[in-house]
């Protein structure tokens, strides 16, 4: 028929539609990866050379784990998506400095393999893989998970004894002015906020974690939904135990609201659902830091509030056309 | 209604680049009559036409060269010439189709359609005559016989005409460019369509970023007669799908169209621009639908352009007269980039329904496969119906398509928004297909047991 046409056909036909969005899974892991960056530097500069052995050990377990899940079942590598590598870094975030590397390599791989790869990979998880691994990790290691807390800079100035206490934990033995001793007296709450504290690695500078979370909320990444809900809870749950401040400002809390509650895969998919499950986690982790048996509770908070996921999406849903009075 | 004002103005909806920079400044251009046109005798949803023509032939332009049967439109001659075959031809959706074929020949003079005097008299039969014997149907893409959605079933009542001028689809202008072109035989016609279903008011729905096409045609309105009609031309969000039934009426209405439910369900017809000015056309000068604008564009044409084309031009002739392909072309899709489908290969007919040629280049967006659903929501806020596409499809690859209704698969109406929006590239749409087909399946299947 036509000359035109006949050099090129045939075409590539895929379904439409045939326009799409620049945005894609990888990118958006990769986006997360770098919004930590900011409070993980941070923890290295605080905590010295020690922090940086948890860090590798941890990313380096969750990888490998990854790969090696891949491997045996035959599946294509998937660790360039970035999703292994950021389980790796926001557990490592939330640990002790001063836990053993080989501890944090466990822990990584243990998330990796027990927290995703089991129940199929990514998209497929119901726990949060880091809080899974962290949980493992205090049960494995008591000991190491809960005394192996660094005095700020104390490796830099080759102090004997560096190990400390943090300032919930403090506050849960003693009282609030022993926690805010701890933390400096007057000017505490400014080397709270700007993270000179005892505290895990990547949890103890509220600055930079906003500061890494506002990238995320300016490229749509994450919304403030299941964040203002953890703040929220909490505030609610603690407000009569005269510390809500400290609470708010210290332990992990920002980080898990920013960072974990955020996590597409293990938080509800609308926006009300994202708020509930928030206020949610809020409300358990207030309960756990007054009467339960740890001075931090947002990790086992975030694991019960996981397993509350599908309910809460079957419970808060999109908006739909009403069906009703349709003569059709 | 507070939350369909809300959706009106952009919730659950999308804003992909338009992309219409290309075309949107071009005036429409007329092809000039092509060597052979291809006219499938199926350009309409409904029964095929009957060829009253035999191989050999000699037709003039205009004249009607198959019947129409059961609830179908006739098929008229683009161009003057003779018949050179009837037989079966590439069609670019029902990929074969039977077809009669038409070598040109500029010997045979075309049909004249001289003004019909009486033509603003005309009783409502006499109208909806004209129009199928004019073998129109919906130009916006739908192809459904005009004649037919104007005669309204039993039962159905209306007081508005919804005249739809949001032509949302990325890259397509040839809408946008008949408003400016002929906002006159758009008005009339729609006063004509006014009339034949007995509405008082009609509402033109036109975006918001072609505010001089809103400009035309209420300047039109002011210009055309009074005949008694309200007629109102409305700006709306240039948002996707704006141009969808459901959104367009809840703009322009506030009413919500009930799932699954045509316009009618809430007293409202819906007839695109194009149409419209083919019903002027059909009504007042009992001229056949012969052309039609197609805006043939994308980054894979050396020069995109709106044109007027014969019906059952070749496409790789409108492709020519755009000069060419450039050479890292790689796909085609007939319709918009949204909803359209792509074909593999230009050597099939403009049929009516056609309103886009876009030609892309690159890969296709799922040749790199997918991932799984991370649950992100993104497809939740694009989706205007408020549907869960993400549920649907991990259902459906579960092996568990029934199971996917309480999440309004049977609802949905294809657009497209959720796979524009899904960042681990999944075929929402074909998963939401998958879906519906299950779902359809098993309530035949209960009402053949319940029967």
């Amino acid at each position: 028929m036509s000359e035109a046409a006949a050099p090129r056909a045939p075409f590539v036909v895929t379904p439409g539609p045939h326009l799409r969005t620049a945005e894609s899974t990888r990118a958006i892991m990769w986006w997360v990866n770098a919004a930590l960056l900011p409070t993980m530097a941070w923890g290295l500069w605080v905590f010295g050379p020690p922090a940086l052995e948890v860090i590798v050990g941890a990313v380096a377990g969750a990888v490998g784990a990854e790969a090696l899940a891949n491997r045996m079942m035959r599946q294509r590598l998937t660790v360039k998506d970035g999703s292994a590598v950021c389980t790796g870094l926001l557990l490592a975030l939330t640990l002790p400095p001063l836990v053993p590397w080989w501890a944090a390599l466990i822990g990584g791989a243990f998330a990796i393999l027990l927290g995703k790869m089991i129940f199929g990979g990514l998209g497929y998880n119901l726990f949060n893989p880091a809080m899974i691994g962290r949980a493992f990790m205090m049960a494995s290691f008591p000991v190491a998970m809960t005394t192996g807390w660094s005095i700020p800079r104390a490796w830099y100035s080759r102090l004997e004894a560096i190990t400390t206490a943090t300032p919930l934990g403090v506050m849960r033995e003693h009282d609030l002015q022993a926690a805010l001793h701890l933390i400096g007296g007057p000017g505490g709450w400014f080397r709270l906020l700007i993270g000179m504290r005892p505290g895990s690695i990547g949890e103890v500078s509220v600055v930079l974690i906003v500061a890494g979370a506002l990238v995320l909320l300016a490229r749509r990444v994450i919304t403030l939904y299941a964040p203002a809900g953890v703040f929220v809870g909490l505030a609610v749950m603690t407000s009569f135990s005269g510390a809500a401040w400290l609470h708010l400002l210290s332990g992990g809390v920002w980080l898990a609201a920013l960072f974990m509650a955020t996590d597409y895969v293990t938080s509800p998919a609308t926006r009300p659902g994202q708020f509930a499950f928030g206020v949610l986690i809020g409300l358990l982790t207030g309960l756990i830091r007054l009467w339960g048996g740890y001075p931090e509770g947002i990790c086992f908070a975030i694991l019960i509030a996981n397993a509350m996921v599908p309910a809460l999406d079957m419970w808060f849903r999109p908006r739909r056309v009403p069906a009703t009075g349709a003569p059709s | 209604m507070p939350l369909l004002e809300l959706r009106a103005l952009g919730r659950g909806t999308i804003h992909p680049d338009p992309r219409k920079e290309a075309t949107a400044g071009r005036p429409i251009e007329d092809l000039p009559l092509p060597a052979e046109v291809l006219l499938p005798l199926i350009q309409h949803l409904g029964d095929p036409a009957v060829p009253a023509v035999k191989k050999g032939d000699t037709v003039q332009r205009g004249q009607r060269i198959a019947d129409a049967a059961g609830n179908g439109v006739p098929l008229h001659a683009t161009i003057g010439g003779r018949v050179r075959a009837i037989e079966k031809s590439a069609h670019p959706t029902l990929v074969q189709s039977p077809a009669i074929v038409l070598t040109g020949d500029a010997a045979v003079p075309p049909l004249e359609f001289p003004e019909d005097p009486h033509w603003r008299a005309l009783d409502r039969e006499e109208m909806l005559a004209r129009i199928r014997e004019a073998g129109i149907v919906g130009l916006g893409g739908a192809a459904f016989p005009t004649f037919r959605k104007l005669r309204l079933p039993p039962g159905v009542t209306v007081d508005t005409l919804v005249v739809n001028g949001a032509e949302c689809e990325p890259y397509l202008t040839s809408d946008y460019r008949l408003m400016l072109a002929e906002p006159r035989a758009i008005v009339e016609g729609a006063r004509l369509l006014a009339r034949i279903v007995g509405v008082p008011r009609i509402l033109f729905g036109i975006e918001s970023d072609k505010r001089d096409a809103a400009a035309a045609l209420e300047a039109a309105v002011r210009e055309t007669a009074a005949d008694g009609l309200e007629l109102e031309v409305r700006v709306v969000p240039a948002r996707y799908p704006q141009g969808a039934e459901k959104q367009l009426v809840a703009a322009l209405t506030g009413r919500v169209i009930p799932p699954r439910a045509l316009p009618y369900a809430v007293h409202v017809v819906v007839q695109n621009v194009a149409t419209a000015a083919a019903v002027r056309d059909a009504v007042r000068f009992r001229r056949p639908l012969l052309d039609r604008v197609v805006t043939v564009t994308g980054p894979g044409v050396v020069e995109p352009r709106n044109l007027r084309a014969p019906i059952g031009t070749l496409l790789s002739d409108l492709v020519r007269f755009c000069g060419g392909l450039t050479d890292t072309a790689t796909r085609v899709v007939s319709g918009g980039p949204m909803m359209g489908r792509a074909l593999p290969r230009l050597d099939v007919p403009l049929v009516k329904g056609m309103n886009g040629l876009v030609l892309l280049t690159g890969r296709g967006p799922f040749e790199e496969g997918y991932g799984p659903c991370i649950q992100c929501g993104r497809c939740l806020d694009a989706c205007p119906l408020g549907l869960e596409p993400n549920q649907v499809s991990i259902r459906v690859e579960a092996g568990r398509a029934t199971e996917s209704a309480p999440f309004g698969a049977a609802e949905c109406y294809e657009c497209g928004a959720c796979a524009y929006v899904c960042p681990s590239q999944r075929p929402l749409v074909q998963f939401l297909q998958v879906a519906k087909s299950a779902l359809r399946k098993q309530r035949e299947n209960l009402a053949a047991v319940a029967g």
